[in-house]
């Protein structure tokens, strides 16, 4: 490897002869130009191909989102808000709502996003007139033409597994992270039920108490569960808590 | 001590809203006619209590942050940052998570010392250089598209690798880039390093030392064009940058001249490392991984690192204390340190030396105030 | 009495009868306006005489002496609206040619961009007119009005042919030079009424490099004059066509007074003046709004009449080898002095702006020795009896 420059490998003919070389390049370069396009694109009229991982805002697809709240969590700038809608069948439902003027593009929420239902959108032209304008209601976040990529694969792995030399099984922590009871502390309020998004917990009976009650404990069905946390955070006693997979 | 009005001197204000001041700070100058006889500059315009920010946040949530620290350096200082934590964390990172952040830095580096060429050409009168190197800079700004999904604010890095892998055709296009840029930086060579007005500007100003240039501790290329070599890319290697043959440029005149050279010799340099880490990459299968998962909470224990960024050395501080959250973190930005150097390199100088001396330094505020 | 019919009215008589023609040859705006009154004016009179007989109005209309002051008033006003639609033209050619050399669009406003300045114009008109509250009242205004006015006036005295001259061609090119020399004091007057650092700084600037300049400037002025033996403008031109443009034999006084001339109209390699890098705007700063916008027109005006000073000395004049004077020699002498512009353009695109003491090294350690040097070779072709 050696130096391009500093070694004058390219001969310089013109070295010393004052402004001969400058005045010579540029007047080249002007036919060249003169020939070719311009290289500068008419922005309002002519607009530059982006491609489909372009971070714009974030986009929605409201039928996949569960309202788990990963997004809101993961935000760097709090700009996601979970607000009450309508769904398709009249029942209310918690989606995110975007303070796109808050929002710095970041697109973690379309990494983080379990269901590939929040996206990123190649829509960058997001000027209103005004600030409240600049809110997106779940409905508004929904994006047209949203392909594969714009869902943003999250594609980590597990240093057990690459330790191992399995270097193709690539997962992210919505599949692996679970929730894990320590039942000492339960108290069996049946919070966490109703918080799972995903009713992935239900609330099982294991026995009676003294006083002839039923004791419930939290059964959790993994296969359902994307680790949203909703019920680790919302735990009066912190019984619950992730148990990460590494 | 008072002596009653120099009126043979007087104080010119350079800043904070001044053509030459690439961003908010200001040089105070005292001229005697104009020669330079005193200067001290004056930053702190764009504080925004970055350090303290993110210590509410979780150690995810900072890398996007960290994009923000420098416009044209993001890659560089969310590396930085991933990298500190991986420390902390004792993650070993997979082949190609450290071949692409080696190919990530280096298109940084490549549009960072563009703009700052851009500047030079605007800073010593000539919009030519300036369009020109804007023009080459959104090559390598379509490759950030391409590869990040954003033009500045690419939030690449992640904490134990890199976001996604490279996308399709992306190592054609980066070869293109590449081709193309060391072509049209050899036109650029043309209108700036052999113009002889160009280099009169420079050449013999600004002039410092080796022992000013230890006790300022300044680094990157100014200090390599004071005739220090050291790059911590090759001394104290990350990444992937110990398995890439590359040279560094060093000269010894220690004017604005050589570190104008020195900076152009680097540009060379990260094209032929771009080259070579694409055809690492190559041989390793497209299947393996290029992240890898990471505990969130970080091991309670102090860290500290640095990475070469085109500006000179940057480093990052953590102190952890076992949560999911930083407990400090505290950034050395090389221009902080730098435009410390901004007497000796002004003084006795004149009024129109302030513009191509300052530039060499290559400015960037967001870093500096934080 | 013998005005009987329309025709006696409006009889185009040729202007150089005129009792108060004031020119000693023939000058064309001034005979377009002289027939345009003797059109209008002969038009009214008939009419008048027509309602009123024998009436003293009317002859007094057809006038020699009204028809001689609507054609210097027409005159003056074709010659500045020519300069203008030149100026114009210029600045358009500047930003279309820059834009090329730097790969971009240029202008893009009109048909190829030509009525952005136009654009421009009515914007810095539209500014509030800003001015410094302590600044020095008189000068700020005065040094102004002069460096504009004294810039519109030499361009407005630059002759376009044999024909299309506001001053006699004897005294012409002198008396261009003359107050060509004049804007470095109204700068630097200029720079120290607004009680900035930056515009004193700007102004002293400009001094120093104008002046600096004006000598090897003067000195191949003064070759040209020796080599053509004459100081009227007329002579050198038809000189040169008589033997060759002086561009060959004085190549070297050519680039010389290229580069002088750049720097006089304190253009891009040589702005130091209001180099925007480290003095903000240089004099110009506390300048706001349209006085800004004059200030940049009364430039172009400087650099058209450079422009026009080395098309005369070097270029051939409206002349064209071999043909000699064209059907239209204005609009040759008008091409010939965008083709001069485009160096200038072309300087400004390649070139970065030269430190103060640097300026200075060149103009007294380089141009000046060259411009003697020229003066030489001058005088050593004239002495051999070669022109």
């Amino acid at each position: 490897m050696a130096m391009k420059y500093l070694k004058d490998e390219k001969p310089r003919k013109f070295r010393g002869t004052g402004v001969i070389k400058p005045l010579w390049t540029v007047l080249k370069h002007m036919f060249k130009t003169t020939i070719h396009r311009p290289v500068t694109i008419l922005y309002p009229y002519e607009k530059e191909w982006v491609p489909d991982n372009y971070r714009g805002r974030p986009g929605l697809r409201f039928d996949r989102c569960v309202g788990c709240g990963i997004c809101v969590r993961m935000c760097p700038t709090t700009c996601i808000k979970l607000v009450d809608v309508e769904d398709d069948d009249g029942n209310t439902v918690k989606r995110p709502q975007v303070n796109v003027g808050r929002c710095m593009m970041c697109g973690y929420c379309a990494e983080y996003c379990p269901m590939d239902a929040m996206t990123t959108t190649p829509d960058y032209e997001l000027a209103e007139f005004t600030r409240e304008d600049l809110v997106y209601g779940p409905r508004r976040l929904h994006f047209e033409m949203t392909t594969e990529m714009m869902e943003v694969p999250m594609e980590e792995h597990l240093p057990s597994n690459v330790a191992k030399g399995i270097m193709d099984k690539p997962v992210a922590f919505y599949n692996t992270d679970k929730p894990v009871l320590s039942k000492e502390d339960c108290i069996g309020c049946s919070k966490c039920e109703k918080v799972c998004p995903t009713n992935a917990i239900k609330m099982v009976v294991i026995g009676q108490n003294e006083r002839g009650r039923d004791i419930k404990i939290p059964e959790i069905d993994n296969s359902k569960c994307i680790c949203c946390e909703n019920c680790v955070l919302n735990c009066p006693k912190d019984a619950l808590h992730i148990e990460e997979v590494l | 001590m008072m002596k009653g009005p120099e009126l043979d001197k007087m104080w010119i204000t350079m800043g904070p809203q001044h053509p030459f001041s690439h961003g908010l700070w200001t040089l105070r100058v005292q001229v005697d006619g104009e020669i330079v006889v005193d200067a001290e500059p004056e930053i702190g315009y764009l504080h925004r209590g970055w350090e303290k920010e993110c210590e509410n946040r979780i150690y995810p949530k900072i890398i996007p942050m960290a994009d923000r620290l420098c416009y044209s350096a993001s890659m560089t200082w969310s590396h930085l940052y991933c990298k500190v934590v991986e420390e902390a964390l004792d993650v070993e990172l997979p082949d190609r998570a450290r071949y692409l952040r080696v190919v990530a830095d280096e298109i940084c580096r490549i549009q960072s010392h563009l703009m700052w060429l851009a500047a030079v050409g605007t800073d010593l009168g000539n919009l030519t250089v300036f369009l020109w190197c804007l023009r080459e800079r959104e090559f390598f700004l379509d490759l950030n598209v391409r590869l990040c999904g954003q033009r500045l604010t690419t939030n690449y890095p992640r904490i134990g690798g890199v976001r996604n892998d490279m996308p399709y055709y992306f190592e054609r296009d980066c070869m293109r880039a590449v081709e193309r840029f060391e072509k049209a930086l050899w036109e650029i060579i043309a209108i700036t390093d052999e113009s002889s007005l160009f280099v009169n500007r420079m050449k013999g100003t600004g002039i410092l030392t080796r022992e000013q240039v230890a006790n300022l501790g300044i680094t990157g290329p100014a200090m390599r064009g004071t005739g220090v070599d050291f790059d911590i890319r090759r001394d104290d290697p990350y990444a992937a940058y110990g398995e890439i043959d590359f040279e560094v440029p060093v000269l010894k005149d220690g004017d604005s001249y050589s570190r104008f050279r020195v900076r152009i010799e680097e540009m060379f340099q990260s094209c032929e490392i771009i080259r070579q880490a694409m055809a690492k990459l190559e041989t390793i299968p497209k299947t393996h991984p290029y992240r890898i998962k990471v505990p969130r909470a970080v091991p309670e224990g102090t860290h500290v690192t640095r990475i070469e960024d085109p500006r000179g050395e940057g480093l990052m501080y953590l102190v952890s204390d076992g949560t999911d959250k930083p407990y400090r973190l505290k950034v050395r930005s090389p221009v902080f340190v730098n435009v410390s150097a901004a007497k000796p390199l002004v003084m006795g100088a004149r009024v129109a030396d302030i513009p191509a001396v300052m530039a060499m330094i290559d400015m960037c505020l967001g870093e500096t105030d934080r | 009495m013998g005005y009987s019919g329309l025709l006696e009215w409006v009889k185009f008589n040729n202007p150089m009868d005129n009792a108060y023609y004031p020119y000693d040859v023939y000058n064309l705006p001034y005979d377009a306006g002289a027939k345009l009154w003797e059109l209008l004016g002969g038009l009214l009179g008939w009419l008048i005489n027509l309602l009123v007989p024998g009436n003293r109005l009317s002859t007094w209309l057809i006038s020699d002496a009204v028809v001689n002051a609507f054609a210097i008033i027409f005159l003056a006003v074709i010659l500045f609206a020519v300069g203008f639609v030149v100026n114009l033209t210029m600045i358009w050619e500047e930003r279309k040619v820059l834009g090329r050399m730097m790969d971009r669009r240029g202008t893009k406003i009109g048909p190829l961009g030509y009525f952005q300045c136009l654009g421009d114009g009515l914007k810095t008109f539209m500014k509030e007119n800003v001015a410094p509250a302590d600044k020095d009242k008189k000068i700020y205004w005065w040094a102004l009005s002069l460096v504009i006015g004294s810039s519109v006036l030499i361009a407005c005295m630059v002759p376009l042919s044999h024909r299309w001259f506001v001053v006699d061609y004897s005294t012409g090119l002198l008396l261009i030079f003359g107050i060509f020399a004049l804007a470095p004091f109204f700068i630097l007057c200029a720079g120290w009424a607004q009680n900035n650092k930056y515009s004193l700084l700007g102004g002293i600037r400009a001094a120093t490099l104008m002046i600096s300049y004006e000598i090897p400037m003067l000195i191949l002025l003064a070759s040209v004059v020796l080599m053509a033996g004459s100081f009227n403008i007329n002579d050198i031109v038809n000189a040169q066509f008589d033997t060759m443009w002086y561009i060959v034999p004085q190549f070297i006084g050519f680039i010389v007074f290229v580069v002088c001339a750049i720097a006089e109209s304190e253009r891009v390699p040589f702005d130091l003046a209001e180099a925007e890098a480290e003095l903000v705007e240089g004099w110009q700063t506390e300048y706001a709004g349209m006085k800004w916008g004059l200030i940049m027109l009364g430039d172009y005006f400087r650099g058209y009449t450079a422009c026009a000073l080395i098309v005369i000395l070097y270029l051939g004049g409206w002349m064209l080898p071999g043909i000699g004077a064209t059907a239209v020699p204005e609009l040759v002498f008008l091409l010939k002095i965008f083709a001069v512009f485009f160096i200038f353009i072309w300087a400004r695109a390649s070139l970065p702006r030269v430190r103060i003491d640097q300026i200075l090294n060149i103009g007294w350690k380089r141009l000046m020795p060259l411009s003697v040097v020229n003066l030489c070779i001058v005088l050593l072709l004239k002495m051999g009896g070669v022109f």
